[in-house]
């Protein structure tokens, strides 16, 4: 019964109480001195070891003559292993006290007994990463909720008061609050202030024959609810909730501040993509543009602090970028030539993921033939834009002010064809961002011309493809790294991660002529195919969430370290920022990325 | 009471088994585990003290067997002072629904069976036993004892030539580094004890 075992951890904390009773009473407690073998490769593990104290190293089992040891994964500090192990029978790694040990421990029957009656539990055990991320992104919840709810009410959503004089009639307050858009009047009667509703104005007139033309006061509720501007924003929902009520006046002292709304309170979560959302549509000068695009990363850094699916996150600022985007080309590209060009993103942009405003990477199709003297200095003038938005430059210079970017239909279908042949790694790298083009403004049927020939062309062309994919693998993927934990380990994602999916799931989906270019829907795409597994494609999905999330909380503390507000490392994750389950899911996704690379090389049957 | 050594008690004691189920505890012990055993009591005299709580854990090699333990809490004693309260955070209502002293006494003897018994102090937690015990059964408990202060004093004392060795509990739990779990309950105690012996027995000479 040692209550020397936390049981908040998960995957324990998904455990009922008469199961982690059950778990409690089972325990025991082992001790390990420094290098003493706690599982042998090769043998049956007698149940999960939860480390209490000191630190234990997973490795393969050596041959004679290995002179490395080769170390996956280190625990300490409540991490637990062993329970692969036990379910499969025998360990395949060696598992070897680092240092002076104490683990609590319990055995296989205990965890076949919890797994058998707690389906969440065994999810988590059964080393499932996508099952893993949505557990995770379910106990998650509740914290996220607390922020919101923490926010006080004066930060959140007080509206100014409509304040009307008793002896004001009713029709006149209602023209006041169809000026103002108000669902409620206040109405000072000597020293008191009442409170009229759309609805009492309706009961007033329609249920009890009142008159329009009289005072207003007479209809006002003066047992006025209130709460303080410093409150939260959750005392004045559960006031709401008590009282059956939809406003709260909001009084500083004796003074009046505003009123809260039941439905802004509701809606406060989602009101900040809205509101910016909105400033976007109505920007009409490129004056009113910058500011709307300015909000952008505050909403970011709102939705990860606030939990927000990293999906639904890239979807939704990839569409406020694409609106950015389009709404300069409207107002830099003069009306007539914009049925003749196409203007199209390509890299992450084209491909819907990017989070914080990540390199230009755009170019321009234009009509054969086309005759627009101004070209250049139009879309020199977009990118300088762009840049003053805070859109960096491309540092390969793969945007619309470099005329290369800037071609005719013929032109472009014929560099996508030379960059395809070519050997050259810098067109490789071209060809690659092209692929993943989407157009955002103009006429889409020049671009649509250009890549469906290419798509044409490509097919069955088994030497292009072997030849693509390559790159996918060329990056080691590091799992040795976490035994770096205690020397400041670093690892590029972006190389040991990210890049081989989204390489590798861009080869395939050219191959099978797929359109979309966002590296989750062209993964759905490959299972409705038949091209992949389900499961798979699931695990892949998730593993890439899971690097662009962890990658990006990073970015967002680095960058606000520096002066100038920019992450020097934008790819780097540092181990010691993690917590012990962001690595262990960093851990699994990795493993993803490594069999994912297995399959790649199998398929387009590159050197291995 | 005639003082005697205990080992010659002990052969008077196991003379006087009524009871036959008790005649193995006098047996020769073979295997390899150990019981570390804690009793929480009003006071430090015996003659006086009543027991609050007994803990036992099993010890089998390097392991502390936590789940096979013993976590007994004894009825109410009419001696529950203030000052006993205060050291073990025990209070009456904890005790409401706690076991007799005979039913407890039973549960020991089955439990420990006739393996060593480890403790601090162990002396006292067997004379404390031994006094409830010799009225109902006619023997005190005979099985070897271990000091662990001892253990650990046999360990350490070529550190300290000429000097005393700090035998305080907190000491030799902070000299060998090991984690107190729920000091001050009976089954806390037991176990923070077994931790220590497991790491004398199996892990490097302390500093």
């Amino acid at each position: 019964m040692p209550d020397s075992f936390k049981m908040g951890n998960l995957p324990f904390s998904l455990l009922t109480e008469s199961e982690q009773k059950l778990l409690r009473s089972n325990l025991d407690i082992g001790y390990y001195q420094s290098g003493e073998v706690i599982i042998k490769a090769g043998e049956q593990s007698e149940g999960v070891y939860v480390v209490y104290r000191g630190r234990v190293a997973e490795s393969e089992p050596q041959d004679e003559g290995d002179e490395m040891l080769h170390v996956f994964m280190h625990y300490e500090n409540e991490d637990y292993f062993g329970g692969w192990s036990a379910m499969h029978g025998s360990a395949i790694h060696n598992f070897t006290a680092e240092e002076e040990t104490i683990c609590h421990i319990f055995s296989t029957d205990i965890l076949l007994e919890l797994m058998d009656s707690n389906p969440g539990f065994a999810d988590y055990f059964q080393q499932n990463l996508a099952a893993k991320s949505e557990i995770v992104a379910q106990q998650g919840e509740g914290q996220d909720m607390a922020e919101f709810m923490l926010a006080t009410i004066e930060e959140a959503v007080v509206r100014d008061p409509l304040i009307v004089n008793e002896g004001t009639s009713i029709k006149e307050s209602t023209q006041l609050m169809r000026e103002t858009k108000s669902d409620s009047v206040l109405v000072r009667r000597g020293g008191r202030i009442g409170m009229v509703t759309g609805t009492d104005i309706l009961n007033a007139i329609v249920l009890n024959d009142g008159s329009v033309d009289a005072d207003v006061a007479t209809i006002a509720t003066y047992r006025l609810i209130t709460c303080k501007p410093d409150d939260f924003l959750f005392n004045a929902l559960v006031i709401m909730t008590q009282q059956q009520i939809e406003r709260v006046v909001v009084m500083e002292g004796d003074t009046l501040v505003g009123v809260v709304q039941l439905t802004d309170v509701l809606s406060y979560f989602s009101s900040h993509s809205h509101v910016i959302g909105l400033r976007l549509e109505r920007a009409s000068t490129i004056e009113d543009l910058r500011e709307a695009a300015a909000g952008l990363n505050n909403l970011i850094k709102a939705l990860i602090s606030t939990g927000v699916r990293i999906r639904f996150t890239m979807d939704l600022l990839a569409a406020m970028n694409k609106r950015i985007i389009a709404k300069l080309f409207d107002l830099v590209v003069p009306a007539d030539m914009q049925p003749h060009v196409c203007l199209i993103v390509m890299g992450s942009e084209g491909r819907g993921e990017q989070i914080m405003k990540t390199d230009q990477d755009n170019a321009l199709i234009f009509r054969n033939g086309l005759n627009w003297a101004e070209k250049h200095q139009t879309m020199q003038r977009f990118s300088e834009t762009l840049i003053s938005f805070g859109f960096p430059p491309c540092p390969g210079n793969i945007m619309v002010s470099n005329p290369e970017w800037v071609n005719s239909v013929d032109d472009w279908t014929q560099n996508l064809q030379d960059w395809s042949m070519s050997n050259d790694p810098e067109d490789q790298m071209r060809l690659a961002i092209a692929v993943d083009a989407k157009p955002v403004a103009g006429n889409v049927a020049l671009f649509k011309v250009a890549r469906n020939w290419f798509l044409r062309t490509m097919r069955n062309n088994d030497l292009f493809f072997s030849h693509f994919a390559k790159a996918a693998v060329e990056f080691d993927t590091p799992l040795t790294f976490f035994g770096n934990l205690k020397e400041r380990g670093e690892l590029d994602i972006k190389k040991g991660g990210i890049f081989p999916i989204v390489h590798g799931v861009r080869t395939f989906a050219l191959e099978q002529r797929i359109l979309a270019t966002n590296t989750f829907e062209r993964l759905e795409a490959l299972v409705d195919a038949g091209v992949m597994q389900e499961s798979n494609a699931k695990d892949i999905s998730e593993a890439l969430g899971l690097f662009v999330n962890i990658r990006l909380r990073q970015q967002i503390r680095r960058a606000e370290q520096t002066e100038d507000g920019i992450d020097p490392t934008p790819n780097i994750i540092e181990l010691q920022q993690l917590n012990k389950m962001d690595r262990e899911l960093l851990r699994d996704a990795l493993l993803v990325v490594k069999s994912f690379k297995k399959s790649l090389t199998s398929r387009f049957n590159l050197p291995s | 009471m005639m003082i005697l050594p205990r080992a010659i008690r002990k052969f008077k004691d196991k003379r006087a088994v009524k009871d036959p189920r008790w005649a193995s505890l006098f047996d020769k012990y073979e295997g390899d585990e150990v019981v570390s055993l804690d009793c929480e009591t009003t006071s430090l005299d015996v003659g006086e003290a009543s027991i609050l709580s007994i803990g036992a854990v099993k010890i089998k090699g390097k392991r502390v067997k936590t789940s096979e333990r013993l976590d007994i809490k004894l009825k109410p004693p009419a001696d529950l002072t203030a000052e006993s309260i205060k050291i073990h955070k025990i209070r009456a209502a904890d005790l409401a629904d706690g076991v007799s002293i005979e039913e407890a006494l039973e549960q020991v003897l089955e439990f420990v069976g006739n393996r060593p018994i480890l403790g601090y102090y162990v002396n006292y937690d067997i004379r404390m036993l031994d006094k409830f015990l010799r009225p109902t059964y006619g023997f005190g408990l005979p099985n070897k004892a271990i000091e662990l202060s001892h253990v650990y004093h046999d360990i350490i004392k070529w550190r300290h030539v000429g000097g005393d060795v700090d035998l305080r509990f907190d000491t030799i739990a902070d000299k060998l580094n090991m984690p107190m779990i729920q000091r001050h309950t009976a089954l806390g105690d037991a176990i923070s004890v077994a931790l220590m012996y497991v790491r004398l027995k199996h892990g490097d000479t302390p500093l």
